[in-house]
């Protein structure tokens, strides 16, 4: 609903600016006393052909570039593309409802990580991000698959009950692995409920092509997707493919939150709350809605992360059930004043 | 000059033939209506000149092939008005007749300055300048046909096609509707193909008239030749009187054994006899 | 009809019989319950004296039977007991014991760590003590373990000599330590997501005992750490009790991002300790002692600031 291209930049403007605050307050939060200047110093440092002394040590310097900055950074990251992800998965089924994890890619790469504890322990950690990735692919797969045999006139339901299904199916297979090994418990939970654990910058550098890569034909799709919102018929008859954007759209998605929850595990809420809120703010048009959603979910990502590294410091929280304290209350009222609405 | 050719087009829903071999050929800048009873392929054939379905047979419409072309071309040659339109939320008048727009802007382009002027022009013509920055959901049930109609006008279609486009307008709005895309037609060139179950209003702006009875062509032919209490009786199972008017046949209710001979205004009665049984053939009687 | 007659009457004679069964059954529990002892203080049993076929549910517990030489009175131990190598293992699970399948070994004594899933009474019922051995707080609680073992299987003799023996040896390796100025400040990692001990722990104590503190404080005594803590604290040894469970390794430790720049990886001092040992408290904590002790020996008394 913001029509002119001045406020539309405004508001871009403001995403961004918040993103910055929000990463630069991220920077300086941690146990190891690092100061602003000290932090703005070593950054400069950074730049080709300028040399500053910025006081701080080399193991300062390690907490701050490989292990915060790679760590703020992937939960930008994992933070944008859920968001877009469920603005995407919105825009194709016109369900505000809809998230990254509507077709089961969460409990498929939930169990996807549970086997990989359980059986490939000896084998390190290595494999649980594969796994994971793998097993949120093959389940998405499994449900569109599961819909299109079944079929019928209303495709886009008959889809998302087969997630529903494809998810419980996982769960279970899930639950029954980890009660075989008890002792993989704990991991197996830590796993599941959120972490952005970065071992330097290898899990930003595996995730980054995936989440550039998907943002590129989501946004591009932006219009697409607005068409999208009249139905099928209409959207046809208005010249494009509905089928053919929702599968090619949905198959995008998946890989990006795939990627992204190989990476930090489940983290809920991102998907929902952030698309609603910029609905919220800007409007139902597409081509505020996608790139806003990009930022904020990273800005709202690397806050929650923030909070879950200082809530119960030296300790962490498990980031997913930060993003659920914030999100399930959202939810319920999205959900109420949509009730209310229809 | 023809607008639309359908030859031997056969299409199934959901597994059941509901088009059979239906001939079809409609001139450029005609208003064709299309008549039949419920679930006598009225929305399929629709569905499939526009492209929306895949249907045997040979199907071109301003040239194009829904079939074969892409659809981004046949949504340039034609376009749908549907019957129960759908209403996103979030989405102001001027943004839902954007959406018209869609296959003329390059697909992961965007909008040029003459699209906005379309835009401008179609809104302007429609009369719905007011409503232009106001919520889609807030409208009644004649603005929405309105912005609807613009939408499909700002695909700059030849071909227009209307899904039963008064089913849901009080009479006032349903004559609104009718009257601007006669005008759209007479000025633009424009074809019509108007699914209507009232075949008054169907008598009144179409010329010719197509009636289906499942799935096939029953009659196809200028008023007078289509609309007869007997085809009507044959194909609806209904009673009616036929009243042939200035303006075309109207088409009323009998309801009862009972008819008159003739009503007070003065139009002549067709086709009934003092019983309001169907006459032997058709022919005028007083 | 009569079939339906039939049926009224088997019903009201069944219906006779559920109070009677009823009062029966509660009736057999009441004999069962006043005839048995209550599991946890249960040092002595029946009238034979020693128990003949132990069960023990906790690898701890399996260790300290053996040594204080009731091996032979042990019929089967969980499927976590490996030590020492002549204890009968079976698939028993100490984590999920399942009563039934604990009984199938026909136990006169069943030793574990924790009363899970209603083990204590459903042993009870079956007229079977049980022991309850729970983890120990500080070293004096593997002593008084030692010595309840030995009387609830007629070793008193052997595990009061044990204790002493542990006791002396104990002393000795924490007498031959250097003096320090200041403690060693040590990072022992219990998995890979940063859990650890504080000195409020079994092992912290062991470490006190030794001269060394825990970066970690607070929590339950298992606080979880983030990678920038252990960072910023810059312990000067690690100890690394994941090798087993998660294939955590000096060489692994040292490649995390971050953390060649600690003290500890620069100058070698990252050791992995058996995990058995290191989280059990049975007669082995000797090695346990001994291990740390000859691995932080040689770390000289002042650090080099950093």
């Amino acid at each position: 609903m913001i029509a002119s291209p001045a406020r539309r930049a405004l508001v871009v403007a403001c995403a961004v600016l918040a993103l910055v605050v929000a990463v630069f307050v991220s920077i300086l939060v941690g146990p190891a006393g690092l100061t602003p200047r000290g932090v703005l110093l070593d950054m400069a440092d950074q730049l080709p052909y300028v040399r500053v002394e910025s006081g701080l040590t080399p193991r300062q310097q390690a907490i701050l570039w490989k292990i915060r900055m790679p760590r703020i950074v992937l939960g930008a990251l994992v933070g944008a593309m859920l968001a877009l992800a469920g603005a995407a998965y919105q825009g194709v089924f016109r369900n505000p409802l809809a998230d990254p994890y509507l077709l089961g890619v969460s409990s498929g790469a939930g169990l996807g990580a549970t086997l990989a504890i359980v059986f490939g322990a000896a084998a390190g950690f290595a494999g649980v991000p594969v796994a994971a990735f793998v097993g949120g692919l093959l389940a998405v797969g499994a449900t569109y698959t599961l819909g299109r045999t079944v079929g019928g006139v209303r495709s886009e339901v008959v889809v998302i009950l087969a997630g529903v299904a494809v998810a419980a199916f996982a769960n279970a297979a899930q639950t029954f692995f980890m009660q075989l090994h008890d002792d993989t418990l704990r991991q197996v939970y830590s796993w599941m409920l959120g972490r952005l654990a970065t071992d330097g910058w290898t899990e930003v550098l595996v995730v980054l092509p995936y989440v550039v890569a998907t943002a590129a034909v989501i946004v591009a799709h932006r219009r697409t997707l607005d068409v999208m919102a009249v139905g099928d018929v209409e959207a046809a008859s208005l010249g494009i493919d509905p089928a053919r954007v929702r599968l090619l759209l949905v198959c995008v998605a998946t890989l990006g939150t795939a990627a992204v929850v190989a990476a930090g595990g489940l983290i809920g809420f991102v998907g929902i709350v952030v698309p609603h809120a910029v609905r919220l703010l800007v409007g139902h048009g597409h081509r505020l809605l996608l790139p806003l959603s990009l930022i904020a979910g990273a800005a709202f990502l690397v806050v929650a992360d923030v909070a879950a590294r200082t809530l119960m410091a030296p300790a962490e929280l498990p980031i997913g059930v930060v993003t659920a304290a914030v999100g399930a209350p959202f939810f319920l009222l999205v959900l109420r004043r949509s009730r209310g609405v229809s | 000059m023809t607008a639309v050719v359908c030859e031997r087009v056969s299409a199934e829903r959901g597994g059941v033939e509901v088009l059979h071999d239906i001939d079809l050929v409609v001139a450029a800048g005609a208003w064709v209506s299309l008549v039949g009873p419920n679930g006598s392929g009225k929305t399929t054939l629709l569905h499939a000149v526009a492209g929306l379905i895949s249907a045997r047979g040979g199907i071109r419409v301003a040239g194009v092939e829904p079939g074969r072309a892409s659809r981004r071309a046949v949504a340039r040659a034609v376009a749908l008005m549907p019957q129960r339109p759908v209403v996103p939320e979030g989405v102001t008048v001027r943004e839902l007749v954007r959406l018209g727009r869609t296959p003329h802007i390059p697909r992961f382009g965007s909008e040029t300055l003459r699209d906005r002027e379309i835009v401008d022009g179609v809104l302007a013509r429609l009369e719905l300048e007011d409503f232009a920055a106001r919520p889609a959901t807030e409208l009644s049930g004649g603005e929405l046909q309105r912005v609807v109609l613009a939408r499909a006008l700002a695909q700059q279609p030849r071909v227009l096609l209307l899904d039963e486009p008064t089913s849901a307008l009080d009479i006032g709005h349903q004559q609104q509707v009718l009257e601007l895309v006669d005008a759209m037609r007479r000025e633009g060139e424009l074809t019509v193909i108007a699914a209507m179950h009232d075949l008054t209003s169907a008598a009144q702006y179409g010329d010719r008239l197509v009636l289906l009875d499942r799935g096939r062509i029953a009659a196809d032919g200028p008023q007078a030749e289509v609309l007869t209490v007997r085809r009507i009786a044959e194909v609806y199972g209904a009673r009616v009187e036929v009243l042939d008017r200035r303006d075309g046949r109207a088409v009323l209710p009998l309801r009862g054994g009972r008819g008159s001979a003739a009503d007070s205004s003065g139009a002549i009665s067709v086709e009934h006899d003092g019983a309001g049984n169907p006459g032997a053939d058709g022919t005028e009687s007083r | 009809m009569p079939l339906t007659v039939r049926g009224r009457t088997a019903g009201r004679r069944g219906a006779a019989r559920r109070p009677i069964a009823a009062a029966t059954g509660a009736l057999l529990l009441l004999i069962a319950a006043c005839g048995s002892d209550p599991a946890p203080s249960g040092a002595d049993n029946d009238a034979a004296g020693q128990p003949g076929a132990i069960v023990s549910l906790s690898p701890t517990a399996t260790e300290m039977l053996f040594a204080i030489g009731a091996g032979d009175q042990v019929v089967a131990v969980d499927d976590r007991s490996d030590y020492p190598e002549q204890a009968p293992v079976t698939d028993l699970s100490g984590y999920t014991p399942n009563v039934e399948a604990v009984l199938g070994y026909d136990p006169d004594l069943v030793v574990t760590n924790a009363d899970t899933g209603d083990l204590v009474a459903g042993l009870r019922r079956a007229g079977v003590e049980t022991l309850i051995l729970p983890a120990a707080r500080t070293l004096d609680d593997t002593y008084a373990q030692l010595e309840q073992l030995g009387a609830a299987t007629g070793h008193l003799a052997e595990a009061a000599a044990l204790v002493a023996a542990v006791r002396t040896e104990i002393d000795t390796i924490v007498a031959d330590l250097p003096d320090r100025d200041a403690p060693l400040r040590y990072y022992h990692e219990l998995d890979n997501t940063y859990y650890t001990v504080t000195d409020d722990t079994y092992l912290g104590e062991i470490y006190a005992m030794l001269g060394l503190r825990s970066i970690a404080t607070g929590g339950d005594g298992y606080p979880q750490l983030s990678a920038e803590f252990v960072l910023d604290q810059n312990p000067d040894v690690i100890f690394l009790a994941d090798g087993q469970c998660c294939g955590v390794t000096p060489e692994a430790v040292a490649a995390r991002a971050g953390w060649g720049e600690l003290a500890a990886v620069r100058e070698g001092r990252v050791f992995t300790l058996d995990e058995d040992i290191a989280s059990r408290w049975g007669p082995r904590v000797v090695d346990l002692v001994r291990e740390v002790a000859r691995l932080v020996n040689p770390v000289p008394a002042v650090r080099p600031t950093s």
